[in-house]
Protein backbone atom coordinates (compact mmCIF):
# COMPACT_ATOMS: atom_id res chain seq x y z
CA UNK A 1 0.00 0.00 0.00
CA UNK A 2 1.14 3.56 -0.77
CA UNK A 3 0.69 6.20 2.40
CA UNK A 4 -2.04 8.83 0.83
CA UNK A 5 0.52 11.36 1.24
CA UNK A 6 3.31 9.99 -1.05
CA UNK A 7 0.51 9.01 -3.67
CA UNK A 8 -0.56 12.71 -3.88
CA UNK A 9 3.23 13.85 -3.74
CA UNK A 10 3.72 11.84 -6.82
CA UNK A 11 0.23 12.09 -8.92
CA UNK A 12 1.19 15.94 -8.41
CA UNK A 13 5.04 15.32 -10.42
CA UNK A 14 3.00 13.50 -12.86
CA UNK A 15 0.80 15.88 -13.61
CA UNK A 16 3.30 18.49 -13.57
CA UNK A 17 4.89 16.23 -16.47
CA UNK A 18 1.96 15.09 -18.05
CA UNK A 19 0.86 18.92 -18.43
CA UNK A 20 4.26 19.30 -19.72
CA UNK A 21 3.99 16.40 -22.45
CA UNK A 22 0.77 17.90 -23.57
CA UNK A 23 2.22 21.33 -23.86
CA UNK A 24 4.36 19.89 -26.28
CA UNK A 25 2.20 17.44 -28.04
CA UNK A 26 -1.19 18.90 -29.59
CA UNK A 27 -2.20 15.14 -29.88
CA UNK A 28 -1.50 14.20 -26.80
CA UNK A 29 -4.90 12.30 -24.35
CA UNK A 30 -6.01 15.15 -22.05
CA UNK A 31 -8.21 12.91 -20.35
CA UNK A 32 -6.09 11.66 -18.19
CA UNK A 33 -4.94 14.47 -16.79
CA UNK A 34 -8.63 15.41 -15.83
CA UNK A 35 -8.45 12.53 -13.84
CA UNK A 36 -5.54 12.70 -12.13
CA UNK A 37 -6.63 16.31 -11.00
CA UNK A 38 -9.37 14.86 -9.84
CA UNK A 39 -7.96 13.19 -7.45
CA UNK A 40 -5.53 15.04 -6.25
CA UNK A 41 -9.07 17.35 -4.94
CA UNK A 42 -10.66 14.54 -3.41
CA UNK A 43 -7.69 14.12 -1.52
CA UNK A 44 -7.51 14.88 2.33
CA UNK A 45 -4.16 15.74 2.21
CA UNK A 46 -2.81 19.66 2.13
CA UNK A 47 -0.38 21.30 0.19
CA UNK A 48 1.79 21.33 3.82
CA UNK A 49 1.77 17.47 3.93
CA UNK A 50 2.91 17.27 0.08
CA UNK A 51 6.10 19.47 1.18
CA UNK A 52 6.64 16.88 4.01
CA UNK A 53 5.92 14.32 1.55
CA UNK A 54 9.07 15.39 -0.58
CA UNK A 55 11.39 15.82 2.57
CA UNK A 56 10.98 12.23 2.17
CA UNK A 57 14.00 10.18 1.00
CA UNK A 58 11.97 9.38 -2.13
CA UNK A 59 14.31 7.31 -3.63
CA UNK A 60 13.83 6.46 -7.43
CA UNK A 61 13.37 2.77 -7.07
CA UNK A 62 10.69 3.47 -4.37
CA UNK A 63 9.11 5.56 -6.29
CA UNK A 64 8.84 3.59 -9.50
CA UNK A 65 7.71 0.48 -7.53
CA UNK A 66 4.76 2.85 -5.98
CA UNK A 67 4.23 3.77 -9.61
CA UNK A 68 3.69 0.10 -10.94
CA UNK A 69 1.50 -0.72 -7.56
CA UNK A 70 -0.64 3.01 -7.94
CA UNK A 71 -0.78 1.28 -12.12
CA UNK A 72 -1.64 -1.90 -10.83
CA UNK A 73 -4.99 -0.75 -9.09
CA UNK A 74 -5.50 2.44 -10.65
CA UNK A 75 -6.11 1.74 -14.18
CA UNK A 76 -7.41 5.44 -14.46
CA UNK A 77 -3.39 6.35 -14.74
CA UNK A 78 -2.14 3.58 -16.81
CA UNK A 79 1.19 4.46 -18.41
CA UNK A 80 1.70 7.26 -16.76
CA UNK A 81 3.79 6.21 -14.68
CA UNK A 82 6.44 5.63 -17.47
CA UNK A 83 6.33 9.86 -18.04
CA UNK A 84 7.79 10.18 -14.66
CA UNK A 85 9.90 7.49 -14.77
CA UNK A 86 11.93 8.10 -18.19
CA UNK A 87 14.90 9.44 -19.03
CA UNK A 88 15.82 10.09 -22.72
CA UNK A 89 19.33 10.24 -23.94
CA UNK A 90 20.64 13.57 -25.05
CA UNK A 91 22.74 14.51 -28.28
CA UNK A 92 25.82 15.99 -27.84
CA UNK A 93 26.58 13.30 -25.34
CA UNK A 94 28.50 10.24 -25.57
CA UNK A 95 27.64 7.40 -23.92
CA UNK A 96 28.69 4.13 -22.57
CA UNK A 97 26.49 1.00 -23.06
CA UNK A 98 27.41 -2.27 -20.98
CA UNK A 99 25.90 -5.14 -22.33
CA UNK A 100 25.38 -7.76 -19.25
CA UNK A 101 25.02 -11.57 -20.46
CA UNK A 102 26.00 -14.05 -18.49
CA UNK A 103 24.07 -14.47 -15.06
CA UNK A 104 22.27 -12.04 -12.69
CA UNK A 105 25.00 -13.15 -10.03
CA UNK A 106 27.69 -11.60 -12.16
CA UNK A 107 25.22 -8.65 -13.41
CA UNK A 108 25.06 -7.69 -9.48
CA UNK A 109 29.20 -7.92 -9.70
CA UNK A 110 29.72 -5.70 -12.52
CA UNK A 111 27.46 -3.63 -11.48
CA UNK A 112 28.52 -2.82 -8.26
CA UNK A 113 32.10 -2.50 -9.52
CA UNK A 114 30.83 0.39 -12.21
CA UNK A 115 31.40 4.10 -11.46
CA UNK A 116 28.50 6.39 -11.19
CA UNK A 117 27.57 8.62 -14.38
CA UNK A 118 25.25 9.78 -16.42
CA UNK A 119 26.60 8.37 -19.35
CA UNK A 120 26.53 4.90 -18.96
CA UNK A 121 23.63 2.89 -19.87
CA UNK A 122 22.80 -0.50 -18.70
CA UNK A 123 21.51 -2.74 -20.35
CA UNK A 124 19.88 -6.39 -19.93
CA UNK A 125 21.22 -8.59 -22.83
CA UNK A 126 19.24 -10.73 -24.98
CA UNK A 127 20.26 -14.04 -23.08
CA UNK A 128 19.33 -12.65 -19.90
CA UNK A 129 16.00 -11.97 -20.78
CA UNK A 130 15.44 -14.94 -22.46
CA UNK A 131 16.74 -17.25 -19.44
CA UNK A 132 14.83 -15.15 -16.42
CA UNK A 133 12.21 -13.55 -18.75
CA UNK A 134 11.34 -9.76 -18.17
CA UNK A 135 12.61 -10.25 -14.23
CA UNK A 136 16.16 -9.33 -15.70
CA UNK A 137 15.34 -6.04 -16.24
CA UNK A 138 13.34 -5.18 -13.17
CA UNK A 139 16.37 -6.76 -11.18
CA UNK A 140 18.86 -5.40 -13.18
CA UNK A 141 16.90 -1.86 -12.45
CA UNK A 142 16.78 -2.68 -8.70
CA UNK A 143 20.91 -3.07 -8.63
CA UNK A 144 21.87 -0.77 -10.33
CA UNK A 145 22.28 3.09 -8.81
CA UNK A 146 18.90 5.08 -8.65
CA UNK A 147 18.30 6.66 -12.16
CA UNK A 148 20.26 4.50 -14.10
CA UNK A 149 19.34 4.39 -17.74
CA UNK A 150 18.27 0.76 -18.64
CA UNK A 151 18.19 -1.48 -22.18
CA UNK A 152 15.66 -4.14 -22.40
CA UNK A 153 17.84 -5.70 -25.71
CA UNK A 154 14.55 -7.83 -26.38
CA UNK A 155 15.65 -7.59 -29.85
CA UNK A 156 12.27 -7.54 -30.73
CA UNK A 157 10.93 -9.51 -34.16
CA UNK A 158 7.74 -9.68 -34.49
CA UNK A 159 4.54 -8.70 -31.88
CA UNK A 160 5.98 -5.73 -30.84
CA UNK A 161 3.22 -4.15 -29.07
CA UNK A 162 3.28 -7.09 -26.44
CA UNK A 163 7.10 -6.55 -26.19
CA UNK A 164 7.28 -2.95 -25.65
CA UNK A 165 4.64 -2.92 -22.93
CA UNK A 166 6.32 -5.43 -21.08
CA UNK A 167 9.75 -4.05 -21.55
CA UNK A 168 8.45 -0.39 -20.27
CA UNK A 169 6.45 -1.86 -17.34
CA UNK A 170 9.01 -3.32 -16.31
CA UNK A 171 11.36 -0.03 -16.09
CA UNK A 172 13.31 -0.30 -18.95
CA UNK A 173 14.37 3.07 -20.53
CA UNK A 174 14.84 1.84 -23.92
CA UNK A 175 14.05 -1.40 -25.81
CA UNK A 176 15.48 -3.04 -28.80
CA UNK A 177 13.98 -4.50 -32.37
CA UNK A 178 15.81 -5.97 -35.10
CA UNK A 179 16.69 -4.06 -38.15
CA UNK A 180 15.85 -7.25 -40.20
CA UNK A 181 12.11 -7.94 -38.93
CA UNK A 182 9.15 -6.93 -41.52
CA UNK A 183 8.91 -3.38 -41.55
CA UNK A 184 5.63 -3.40 -40.38
CA UNK A 185 6.83 -4.76 -37.03
CA UNK A 186 9.10 -2.09 -36.24
CA UNK A 187 6.90 0.80 -37.32
CA UNK A 188 4.77 -0.41 -34.70
CA UNK A 189 7.75 -0.68 -32.05
CA UNK A 190 8.55 3.02 -32.47
CA UNK A 191 4.92 3.79 -31.99
CA UNK A 192 4.81 1.48 -29.21
CA UNK A 193 7.58 2.96 -27.81
CA UNK A 194 6.33 6.35 -28.49
CA UNK A 195 3.41 5.58 -26.63
CA UNK A 196 5.68 4.49 -23.85
CA UNK A 197 7.50 7.18 -23.68
CA UNK A 198 10.70 4.63 -23.83
CA UNK A 199 13.42 5.40 -26.47
CA UNK A 200 13.21 2.85 -29.78
CA UNK A 201 16.82 1.11 -30.91
CA UNK A 202 16.73 -0.23 -34.01
CA UNK A 203 19.63 -2.96 -34.23
CA UNK A 204 20.83 -3.24 -37.76
CA UNK A 205 22.18 -6.55 -36.76
CA UNK A 206 22.77 -8.35 -40.57
CA UNK A 207 20.95 -5.87 -42.15
CA UNK A 208 22.68 -4.70 -45.26
CA UNK A 209 21.70 -1.37 -45.92
CA UNK A 210 20.72 0.59 -42.38
CA UNK A 211 19.85 3.49 -44.71
CA UNK A 212 16.99 1.53 -47.00
CA UNK A 213 15.35 0.35 -43.91
CA UNK A 214 15.37 3.44 -42.22
CA UNK A 215 14.00 5.40 -45.56
CA UNK A 216 10.99 2.40 -45.31
CA UNK A 217 9.93 3.54 -41.92
CA UNK A 218 6.98 5.56 -40.79
CA UNK A 219 8.43 7.40 -38.24
CA UNK A 220 11.93 7.56 -36.98
CA UNK A 221 13.75 5.68 -34.23
CA UNK A 222 15.47 7.55 -31.61
CA UNK A 223 18.44 4.98 -31.70
CA UNK A 224 20.25 3.37 -34.72
CA UNK A 225 22.52 0.42 -33.53
CA UNK A 226 25.02 -0.91 -35.79
CA UNK A 227 27.09 -4.21 -35.25
CA UNK A 228 28.29 -7.40 -36.22
CA UNK A 229 26.80 -10.26 -34.37
CA UNK A 230 28.67 -11.28 -31.93
CA UNK A 231 28.37 -14.85 -33.30
CA UNK A 232 30.02 -13.66 -36.64
CA UNK A 233 32.82 -12.11 -34.68
CA UNK A 234 33.92 -14.38 -32.67
CA UNK A 235 33.92 -17.05 -36.34
CA UNK A 236 34.72 -14.43 -39.29
CA UNK A 237 36.85 -11.89 -37.80
CA UNK A 238 37.79 -10.07 -41.09
CA UNK A 239 33.89 -8.50 -40.85
CA UNK A 240 34.13 -4.83 -39.66
CA UNK A 241 31.98 -2.18 -38.13
CA UNK A 242 31.05 -0.20 -41.00
CA UNK A 243 32.15 3.29 -39.75
CA UNK A 244 31.56 5.10 -42.59
CA UNK A 245 27.31 4.25 -42.47
CA UNK A 246 27.58 6.16 -39.04
CA UNK A 247 28.35 9.73 -40.87
CA UNK A 248 25.86 8.86 -43.74
CA UNK A 249 23.26 7.41 -41.35
CA UNK A 250 23.29 10.95 -38.85
CA UNK A 251 24.11 12.81 -42.55
CA UNK A 252 20.64 12.29 -43.39
CA UNK A 253 18.14 11.25 -40.56
CA UNK A 254 18.05 12.86 -36.90
CA UNK A 255 18.85 10.25 -34.60
CA UNK A 256 21.35 8.77 -32.52
CA UNK A 257 23.74 5.82 -33.51
CA UNK A 258 25.12 3.42 -31.24
CA UNK A 259 27.82 1.04 -32.59
CA UNK A 260 28.05 -2.43 -30.70
CA UNK A 261 31.25 -3.91 -30.62
CA UNK A 262 34.37 -2.89 -28.85
CA UNK A 263 36.39 -4.47 -26.11
CA UNK A 264 39.33 -2.16 -25.85
CA UNK A 265 39.62 1.61 -24.80
CA UNK A 266 41.37 2.51 -28.76
CA UNK A 267 38.25 0.16 -30.17
CA UNK A 268 35.54 2.86 -28.12
CA UNK A 269 37.73 5.51 -29.06
CA UNK A 270 37.59 4.65 -32.47
CA UNK A 271 34.00 4.86 -33.01
CA UNK A 272 33.62 8.05 -30.79
CA UNK A 273 35.75 9.16 -33.41
CA UNK A 274 33.59 8.01 -36.53
CA UNK A 275 30.96 9.98 -34.90
CA UNK A 276 29.10 7.28 -32.71
CA UNK A 277 26.79 8.78 -30.11
CA UNK A 278 27.19 5.72 -27.93
CA UNK A 279 29.42 2.55 -27.39
CA UNK A 280 28.12 -0.48 -26.75
CA UNK A 281 30.84 -2.92 -24.66
CA UNK A 282 29.96 -6.50 -23.42
CA UNK A 283 30.99 -7.94 -20.44
CA UNK A 284 31.38 -11.68 -21.40
CA UNK A 285 31.55 -14.35 -18.94
CA UNK A 286 35.26 -15.28 -19.66
CA UNK A 287 36.13 -11.75 -18.37
CA UNK A 288 36.54 -10.06 -15.20
CA UNK A 289 34.50 -8.05 -14.11
CA UNK A 290 37.10 -5.54 -12.85
CA UNK A 291 38.16 -5.17 -16.79
CA UNK A 292 34.89 -3.90 -17.64
CA UNK A 293 35.08 -1.62 -14.79
CA UNK A 294 38.53 -0.54 -15.75
CA UNK A 295 37.57 0.14 -19.60
CA UNK A 296 34.75 2.15 -18.24
CA UNK A 297 36.66 4.52 -15.86
CA UNK A 298 38.70 4.63 -19.25
CA UNK A 299 35.95 5.93 -21.14
CA UNK A 300 34.60 8.54 -18.47
CA UNK A 301 38.09 9.69 -18.63
CA UNK A 302 39.14 9.62 -21.70
CA UNK A 303 35.95 10.86 -23.51
CA UNK A 304 34.07 13.69 -22.91
CA UNK B 1 12.28 -36.93 -31.82
CA UNK B 2 9.72 -35.91 -34.54
CA UNK B 3 8.75 -38.55 -36.66
CA UNK B 4 8.44 -37.85 -40.54
CA UNK B 5 5.30 -40.27 -41.37
CA UNK B 6 3.20 -38.16 -38.93
CA UNK B 7 1.58 -34.92 -38.70
CA UNK B 8 1.75 -32.71 -36.04
CA UNK B 9 -0.37 -29.63 -34.88
CA UNK B 10 1.70 -26.56 -33.11
CA UNK B 11 -0.25 -24.91 -30.34
CA UNK B 12 2.07 -21.59 -29.63
CA UNK B 13 1.27 -19.53 -26.78
CA UNK B 14 1.87 -16.16 -26.38
CA UNK B 15 0.07 -14.77 -22.90
CA UNK B 16 0.19 -15.46 -19.00
CA UNK B 17 1.11 -18.70 -17.83
CA UNK B 18 -2.42 -19.09 -15.99
CA UNK B 19 -4.00 -18.80 -19.37
CA UNK B 20 -1.43 -21.54 -20.57
CA UNK B 21 -2.26 -23.49 -17.45
CA UNK B 22 -6.26 -23.76 -18.33
CA UNK B 23 -5.77 -23.46 -22.15
CA UNK B 24 -3.64 -26.94 -21.58
CA UNK B 25 -6.23 -28.48 -19.43
CA UNK B 26 -8.82 -28.25 -22.08
CA UNK B 27 -6.01 -30.00 -25.23
CA UNK B 28 -7.04 -33.68 -26.16
CA UNK B 29 -4.18 -35.22 -24.85
CA UNK B 30 -2.15 -36.65 -27.87
CA UNK B 31 1.75 -37.12 -28.75
CA UNK B 32 0.63 -35.27 -32.15
CA UNK B 33 -0.04 -31.98 -30.56
CA UNK B 34 3.31 -29.67 -29.82
CA UNK B 35 3.00 -27.12 -27.29
CA UNK B 36 5.33 -24.05 -27.78
CA UNK B 37 6.48 -21.36 -25.52
CA UNK B 38 6.20 -18.03 -28.03
CA UNK B 39 8.86 -15.56 -27.59
CA UNK B 40 6.43 -12.81 -25.62
CA UNK B 41 5.97 -15.48 -23.25
CA UNK B 42 9.98 -16.97 -23.15
CA UNK B 43 10.78 -13.05 -22.43
CA UNK B 44 8.60 -12.67 -19.79
CA UNK B 45 8.87 -15.77 -18.04
CA UNK B 46 12.82 -16.59 -18.99
CA UNK B 47 13.52 -20.90 -18.69
CA UNK B 48 10.76 -21.50 -15.77
CA UNK B 49 8.03 -20.41 -18.28
CA UNK B 50 9.20 -23.27 -20.72
CA UNK B 51 9.50 -25.62 -17.82
CA UNK B 52 5.87 -24.98 -16.38
CA UNK B 53 4.78 -25.57 -20.24
CA UNK B 54 6.61 -28.77 -20.21
CA UNK B 55 5.37 -29.79 -16.56
CA UNK B 56 1.67 -29.32 -17.59
CA UNK B 57 1.63 -30.45 -21.35
CA UNK B 58 3.60 -33.75 -19.80
CA UNK B 59 1.28 -34.42 -17.22
CA UNK B 60 -1.57 -34.17 -19.22
CA UNK B 61 -0.67 -36.35 -22.08
CA UNK B 62 1.04 -39.02 -19.15
CA UNK B 63 4.18 -38.87 -21.35
CA UNK B 64 7.01 -36.09 -21.55
CA UNK B 65 5.65 -33.43 -24.30
CA UNK B 66 7.09 -32.04 -26.57
CA UNK B 67 7.57 -28.48 -26.35
CA UNK B 68 9.08 -25.71 -28.78
CA UNK B 69 10.96 -23.05 -27.41
CA UNK B 70 10.41 -20.30 -29.60
CA UNK B 71 13.45 -18.31 -29.23
CA UNK B 72 14.03 -16.36 -32.15
CA UNK B 73 17.85 -16.42 -31.91
CA UNK B 74 19.65 -13.96 -33.61
CA UNK B 75 22.94 -14.20 -31.69
CA UNK B 76 24.79 -15.76 -28.97
CA UNK B 77 22.62 -19.17 -29.66
CA UNK B 78 24.65 -21.29 -27.42
CA UNK B 79 23.28 -20.28 -23.99
CA UNK B 80 20.09 -20.04 -25.40
CA UNK B 81 19.60 -23.17 -26.60
CA UNK B 82 21.41 -25.07 -23.26
CA UNK B 83 18.67 -22.68 -21.04
CA UNK B 84 15.84 -24.23 -23.60
CA UNK B 85 17.40 -27.74 -23.24
CA UNK B 86 17.33 -27.76 -19.06
CA UNK B 87 14.30 -26.63 -19.17
CA UNK B 88 12.81 -29.19 -21.18
CA UNK B 89 12.13 -27.96 -24.16
CA UNK B 90 12.32 -30.50 -27.32
CA UNK B 91 12.57 -27.84 -29.96
CA UNK B 92 14.20 -24.68 -29.75
CA UNK B 93 14.01 -21.81 -33.31
CA UNK B 94 16.57 -19.56 -34.47
CA UNK B 95 15.30 -16.70 -37.16
CA UNK B 96 16.70 -17.42 -40.57
CA UNK B 97 17.62 -13.51 -40.77
CA UNK B 98 20.25 -14.67 -38.45
CA UNK B 99 23.93 -14.12 -39.80
CA UNK B 100 24.80 -17.82 -41.33
CA UNK B 101 27.56 -17.95 -38.73
CA UNK B 102 25.01 -18.36 -36.51
CA UNK B 103 22.60 -20.00 -37.92
CA UNK B 104 25.30 -23.14 -37.90
CA UNK B 105 25.94 -22.51 -34.06
CA UNK B 106 22.57 -22.86 -33.57
CA UNK B 107 22.47 -26.19 -35.28
CA UNK B 108 25.55 -27.87 -33.85
CA UNK B 109 24.31 -26.47 -30.59
CA UNK B 110 20.84 -28.41 -30.91
CA UNK B 111 22.18 -31.24 -31.72
CA UNK B 112 24.72 -31.49 -28.80
CA UNK B 113 22.19 -30.37 -26.54
CA UNK B 114 20.02 -33.22 -28.33
CA UNK B 115 16.91 -30.63 -29.20
CA UNK B 116 15.43 -30.28 -32.75
CA UNK B 117 16.96 -27.59 -34.27
CA UNK B 118 14.12 -24.99 -36.12
CA UNK B 119 14.72 -22.52 -38.26
CA UNK B 120 12.01 -19.70 -38.81
CA UNK B 121 12.15 -18.04 -42.31
CA UNK B 122 9.82 -15.19 -41.07
CA UNK B 123 10.54 -12.15 -43.54
CA UNK B 124 13.37 -13.85 -45.60
CA UNK B 125 12.58 -14.04 -49.15
CA UNK B 126 14.28 -17.43 -50.27
CA UNK B 127 14.42 -19.92 -47.81
CA UNK B 128 15.95 -22.12 -50.16
CA UNK B 129 19.10 -20.11 -50.21
CA UNK B 130 19.57 -19.67 -46.44
CA UNK B 131 19.49 -23.48 -46.60
CA UNK B 132 21.75 -24.06 -49.47
CA UNK B 133 24.11 -22.22 -47.22
CA UNK B 134 24.63 -23.76 -44.25
CA UNK B 135 26.50 -26.48 -43.09
CA UNK B 136 24.19 -28.63 -41.75
CA UNK B 137 20.01 -28.73 -42.14
CA UNK B 138 18.22 -28.11 -39.51
CA UNK B 139 15.31 -30.75 -38.36
CA UNK B 140 12.90 -28.17 -39.25
CA UNK B 141 12.13 -25.27 -41.52
CA UNK B 142 9.41 -22.79 -40.37
CA UNK B 143 7.44 -21.19 -43.07
CA UNK B 144 5.28 -18.12 -42.26
CA UNK B 145 4.72 -14.42 -41.97
CA UNK B 146 5.17 -12.34 -38.78
CA UNK B 147 1.45 -11.66 -36.86
CA UNK B 148 2.50 -8.17 -36.88
CA UNK B 149 2.85 -8.18 -40.67
CA UNK B 150 -0.37 -10.28 -41.03
CA UNK B 151 -2.36 -7.65 -39.08
CA UNK B 152 -1.56 -4.51 -41.17
CA UNK B 153 -0.94 -5.60 -44.56
CA UNK B 154 -2.40 -8.79 -45.75
CA UNK B 155 -1.42 -8.75 -49.04
CA UNK B 156 1.44 -10.95 -48.24
CA UNK B 157 1.04 -14.65 -49.12
CA UNK B 158 2.86 -17.67 -46.80
CA UNK B 159 5.45 -18.68 -50.10
CA UNK B 160 4.00 -22.56 -51.18
CA UNK B 161 6.21 -22.48 -53.93
CA UNK B 162 8.93 -22.39 -51.53
CA UNK B 163 7.84 -25.40 -49.79
CA UNK B 164 8.28 -27.71 -52.69
CA UNK B 165 11.34 -26.56 -53.47
CA UNK B 166 12.76 -27.15 -50.20
CA UNK B 167 10.82 -30.68 -49.87
CA UNK B 168 12.06 -31.62 -53.53
CA UNK B 169 15.60 -31.06 -52.54
CA UNK B 170 16.05 -31.95 -48.86
CA UNK B 171 13.90 -34.54 -48.11
CA UNK B 172 15.22 -34.94 -44.77
CA UNK B 173 13.71 -31.35 -43.48
CA UNK B 174 10.24 -31.26 -41.80
CA UNK B 175 8.17 -28.14 -42.83
CA UNK B 176 6.22 -26.30 -40.29
CA UNK B 177 4.10 -23.51 -41.39
CA UNK B 178 2.29 -21.02 -39.06
CA UNK B 179 -0.77 -19.24 -39.65
CA UNK B 180 -3.76 -21.68 -40.11
CA UNK B 181 -6.68 -20.89 -37.58
CA UNK B 182 -9.64 -22.88 -39.09
CA UNK B 183 -9.80 -26.98 -39.61
CA UNK B 184 -9.68 -26.32 -43.24
CA UNK B 185 -6.57 -23.70 -43.24
CA UNK B 186 -4.61 -26.83 -41.44
CA UNK B 187 -5.74 -29.22 -44.24
CA UNK B 188 -4.83 -26.77 -46.78
CA UNK B 189 -1.40 -27.12 -45.18
CA UNK B 190 -0.82 -30.45 -44.87
CA UNK B 191 -1.73 -30.62 -48.34
CA UNK B 192 0.89 -28.60 -49.56
CA UNK B 193 3.57 -30.99 -48.00
CA UNK B 194 4.17 -29.57 -44.45
CA UNK B 195 4.44 -31.49 -41.60
CA UNK B 196 3.78 -29.15 -38.77
CA UNK B 197 1.06 -26.23 -38.49
CA UNK B 198 1.23 -23.97 -35.99
CA UNK B 199 -1.76 -21.94 -34.57
CA UNK B 200 -1.90 -19.72 -32.12
CA UNK B 201 -4.68 -16.74 -32.67
CA UNK B 202 -7.78 -18.61 -32.26
CA UNK B 203 -6.64 -19.22 -28.95
CA UNK B 204 -6.90 -15.81 -27.84
CA UNK B 205 -10.39 -14.99 -29.64
CA UNK B 206 -11.77 -18.26 -28.42
CA UNK B 207 -9.79 -21.01 -27.00
CA UNK B 208 -12.52 -23.44 -27.12
CA UNK B 209 -12.39 -23.22 -30.58
CA UNK B 210 -8.80 -24.36 -30.21
CA UNK B 211 -10.06 -26.93 -28.63
CA UNK B 212 -12.03 -28.17 -30.85
CA UNK B 213 -9.77 -27.95 -33.76
CA UNK B 214 -7.60 -30.29 -32.23
CA UNK B 215 -10.10 -32.94 -31.84
CA UNK B 216 -10.53 -32.57 -35.29
CA UNK B 217 -7.27 -32.75 -36.19
CA UNK B 218 -6.79 -35.40 -34.39
CA UNK B 219 -9.67 -37.72 -36.01
CA UNK B 220 -8.26 -36.32 -39.23
CA UNK B 221 -4.57 -37.74 -39.00
CA UNK B 222 -5.42 -41.02 -37.24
Amino acid sequence: MIPEKIKKYILTVILKKLENAASQDPNFDKSSLGQIKEILSQSKYSDKTLEEAKKLDLMLPTLDQSLVEMKAKTPLIQNIGHVLQTRKLEKRKKYLHVALNSTLEEAREIISQLPISDRILIEAGTPLIKIYGIDAVSQIKKMAPPGTYIVADNKCADLAAREVEMVANAGANASTCLGVAPIETIDSFIEECQKFNIDSMIDMMNVESALAVLKKLKKLPDVVMLHRGVDESEFSKEKQIPYYQIKQIKGNYDVLVAVAGGDTIKEVQRAVFNDADIVVVWKNFYQSSTETAKLVESFLREIK
Amino acid sequence: MLDKRTKYLQIAFNRSLEEVKEMIGMLPPSEKILIEAGTPLVKKYGGRGIAALKTWWSGKIQSPGYIVADLKTMDRGSREVEMAANAGASAATCLGLAPIETINEFVKNCEMVGVDSMVDMMNVEFPFEVLQKLKKLPDVVVLHRGADENERNREKQIPHDQIHRIKGTYNKVLISVAGGETLRDVIRTYFNDSDIAVIWKSFYEKPENTAILAGEFLKLVK
